[in-house]
């Protein structure tokens, strides 16, 4: 593996890890051909949605 | 616009991904034996090939359902699609809206009108959108 390729890695494995909670482990798209993802939250979207209102004021100001 | 989005992805990469998620769960990292070469010749014939963005995120979905690995293949092949906002110039809130596209389209949890819209932001993609690698 490259050093780019390297560095790469651990930025693709801390997304992954930061998003593992909301797969499952098991094959489950392969067994019954249809995806699973748990739901992102309220907590998560309510998040995005300050940090969103943040963005534009701080814009406006 | 079409581009080798996934070229640096190469099945050792691939491997590498699903190795490292599955060790914080103390989850098996084994090839399975039905899906594991099946996928591996599908990623080796396509991963470096021009490919509009959707595309990408199609073989990677693709990968995903064939389930080359014990665990974690959504997860692997999600994180993987998702990273490649990374090499956009976007927004921060675009960024977020492309990245939760790419990794429902991956996963198979996408709607229609999901599947329509980063098809349309992948072909209305300019070259000046790109990061330079």
């Amino acid at each position: 593996m490259t050093q780019a390729q390297r560095k790469l890695l651990q930025s693709v494995v801390r997304d992954g890890l930061k998003i593992q909670n909301r797969f499952s482990a098991a094959p489950l798209y392969a067994v019954t051909g249809k995806g699973h993802l748990k739901s992102e939250g309220v907590g998560t979207l309510q998040k995005i949605k300050r940090s969103l209102k943040r963005r534009r004021e701080a814009g406006v100001a | 616009m079409k581009r080798a989005w996934l070229e640096l992805f190469d099945w050792e990469f691939v491997t590498a991904t699903n190795a490292a998620l599955c060790q914080p769960k103390r989850a098996l990292h084994k090839r399975t034996s039905d899906g594991h070469d099946r996928t591996r010749r599908l990623w080796e014939e396509s991963y470096r090939r021009e490919m509009f963005l959707d595309e990408a995120a199609d073989l990677c979905r693709e990968c995903h359902r064939f389930a080359p690995f014990c665990n974690f293949n959504g997860n692997t092949f999600a994180a993987i699609a998702r990273s490649l906002v990374d090499t956009l110039k976007l927004k921060a809130d675009e960024a977020h809206v492309i990245r939760t596209l790419l990794g429902h389209v991956v996963a198979g949890t996408a709607s229609e009108l999901e599947t329509e819209e980063l098809r349309a932001f992948s072909r209305s993609l300019k070259e000046e959108q790109l990061k330079k690698r």
